[in-house]
């Protein structure tokens, strides 16, 4: 679906801002590219929706060079969705989507009512401007233009950002069930907890480079020191012990009356980020 | 692709309606009929007072223009506004008496004035040739010259006022990850503004000329029209794109107010004379609109040709700054 080889871009002299990225994404993949601001992961992005031009590599999207793609063609395959709620604020939900749903072949949009309600989109402000939304609902019918036309790649820009947890939830939902239907997920975030949620695969970009890529699980037991927490009662007194992880194969090696916690010391995929990079991601 | 057209232009028409466009192209309507009906058709020059200092009655004058004084002192008295006209026949000839208004041609139509007036050739009525009589000139002149300033400096503004208010909710981005073309987003604008600027035209023509002359000039005037206001229309929209907020978009439409309109207006409509104003490109297009309005011979080829090379130009502008905006925000 995405194959990008030695993808390098430069704003200026002295500004090299990739260099040399090369992932690869697989058709129905959600693929979480994360790195802190200025890393280089927007330029990336504009490089993979054919926005920004003059790099150096190769980029094939959908089976074709993105620099020789027929760029209608091209549009209609893809679905985007900004870290902030583009919309026409004179504009209601609807017509907002009727809008943007115009530029795309007929039998390719999805009903925009319907995508709506999927989003769980207030009824009562269908027909009412966007000025009149909160950020919540604004992100949810930003969501619903990326999804209009059905695309085979979505690419998606801190999708949770400004909703509460029950929405964040709904939107992890959406986004799992866009992949079951063979979309592939290309999502850049700060939010490490979708990353780990719903990323196959995770690339850590910082100052321009790859730092690391593989799967959540995976970066996380690479670096894990598999050592356990064990949490018990022993004669009416608390204690806890830390045991490695083969050590539990003959059950807890420690006489208790009453265990109240396991927990395994698997470091956080932000741990792993500042590990790799150095960095944090704010 | 028509579709697609359509629904831009219907997604402009809402903005421009939204964004108070058509209310305050009806307020300039309204202000600049006001002017013309109730104010510019009844202005008119005041005919030079000329006084007369004969003491020996040499002259036997009659005129309703003249106004006998008894001194020299009286005279100059008189003739100290500057505006009026000196006779001084104290010594048997003629002398004029007229101090400098300032512009040299009005003290040379003074001085005319003074000799005519003297000579018993005057009758203070011009005659009228062809169909226009002052008040129609008057008309024409002005209408002309509001129409000039709605197309080259509000209608600039409007469909600036309206790219900034796209900006600002950022959905110029979302168009460039649209399978639609760049140039059919400008197009629509283009196309909307061109309208409704024509329609401007033709009803402020219409009710200020009155529609039986408007119908003679407002082909030309139509033609006059559409060109100046692609061209303003497409540098409105090459500013509003590349300047980052509204602020500096107004200290430029300050400039443009002051130094590019201003002299086009003081050289086609006062005494000034500036050998360079024809090198001015604003000049020639508030000319051709003017010669429309007094159904003058047309403009000459090759004006046609710099106007269609200036609008292809700054619509291959306005395509390429586009592209790198969505590149640079997107």
């Amino acid at each position: 679906m995405i194959e990008v080889k030695n993808l390098t871009f430069s704003y200026g002299k002295g500004k090299q801002a990739l260099h040399g990225l090369t992932f690869s994404v697989k058709d129905g993949e959600i693929f979480g590219f994360l790195g802190p601001n200025g890393s280089g992961k927007s330029t990336t992005q504009k490089i993979l929706t054919g926005i920004l031009k003059g790099y150096g590599g190769t980029v094939d999207l959908l089976g074709e060079d993105v620099r020789n793609v027929h760029k209608k063609k091209f549009f209609e395959k893809i679905g985007v969705l900004f870290e902030f709620p583009y919309l026409y604020a004179n504009l209601s939900a609807l017509d907002n989507l009727h809008y943007f749903a115009s530029f795309y072949p007929k039998n390719q949009r999805r009903d925009a009512e319907e995508l709506l309600d999927e989003l769980e989109f207030k009824k009562d402000f269908l027909k009412k401007p966007v000025s009149s939304y909160s950020k919540g609902m604004r992100q949810r019918v930003s969501m619903a233009r990326a999804l209009i036309s059905n695309p085979k790649l979505l690419f998606l820009d801190e999708p949770t950002s400004g909703l509460d947890p029950a929405g964040a939830v709904l939107f992890r939902k959406i986004i799992e069930k866009e992949r079951k239907k063979g979309t592939t997920v290309f999502l850049t975030t700060h939010n490490m907890l979708d990353a780990d949620l719903l990323c196959d695969r995770v690339a850590f970009i910082s100052d321009g480079n790859i730092a690391a890529l593989d799967t959540p699980r995976g970066l996380k037991e690479k670096n894990s020191n598999h050592s356990i927490i064990i949490d018990y009662l022993y004669r009416g007194e608390r204690k806890e012990q830390v045991i490695e992880a083969h050590d539990l194969k003959e059950g807890v090696p420690y006489i208790y009356d009453e265990l109240i916690s396991i927990h395994s010391q698997e470091p956080t995929l932000e741990d792993m980020f500042i590990q790799y990079t150095g960095r944090g991601l704010a | 692709m028509w579709n697609e057209f359509f629904g831009l232009l219907k997604k402009d028409f809402r903005l421009m309606l939204s964004s108070k466009f058509f209310l305050l192209a009806l307020g300039s309507f309204v202000l600049y009929s006001c002017y013309i009906n109730f104010v510019y058709v009844k202005l008119d020059q005041g005919i030079y007072p000329v006084y007369l200092y004969d003491p020996q009655d040499t002259k036997s004058i009659t005129s309703e223009y003249v106004a006998r004084v008894g001194s020299r002192e009286a005279l100059e008295a008189a003739c100290a506004d500057r505006y009026s006209v000196g006779i001084d026949l104290s010594e048997g000839k003629p002398e004029l008496y007229l101090l400098a208004s300032g512009l040299e041609t009005a003290d040379y139509y003074r001085m005319i004035w003074g000799e005519a007036v003297l000579n018993g050739t005057a009758d203070g009525q011009a005659e009228v040739i062809g169909a226009d009589n002052k008040e129609m000139k008057s008309r024409r002149e002005i209408t002309a010259e509001f129409l000039f300033f709605e197309l080259s400096a509000v209608g600039f503004l409007g469909l600036a006022s309206m790219l900034f208010k796209e900006k600002q909710m950022g959905v110029i981005r979302v168009h460039g990850i649209l399978p639609v073309r760049r140039s059919m987003f400008i197009f629509s604008k283009l196309l909307l503004l061109l309208v409704s600027d024509l329609v401007f035209a033709v009803v402020l023509t219409g009710v200020n000329l009155g529609f039986s002359y408007a119908v003679e000039v407002l082909p030309a005037v139509l033609l006059q029209a559409g060109i100046l206001s692609l061209i303003m229309a497409l540098v409105g929209f090459l500013c509003a794109v590349r300047l980052p907020d509204f602020k500096q978009f107004s200290l430029f439409y300050l400039v443009l107010a002051v130094f590019v309109t201003t002299p086009v207006f003081l050289a086609g409509q006062t005494g000034i004379e500036w050998g360079w104003i024809i090198y001015h490109p604003m000049y020639h297009l508030f000319a051709a609109m003017k010669s429309a309005y007094f159904s003058m011979p047309a403009k000459s080829a090759p004006y046609y040709l710099v106007c269609f090379g200036a609008v292809l130009l700054l619509f291959l502008l306005a395509c390429q700054t586009l592209n790198r905006e969505m590149a640079k925000e997107g």
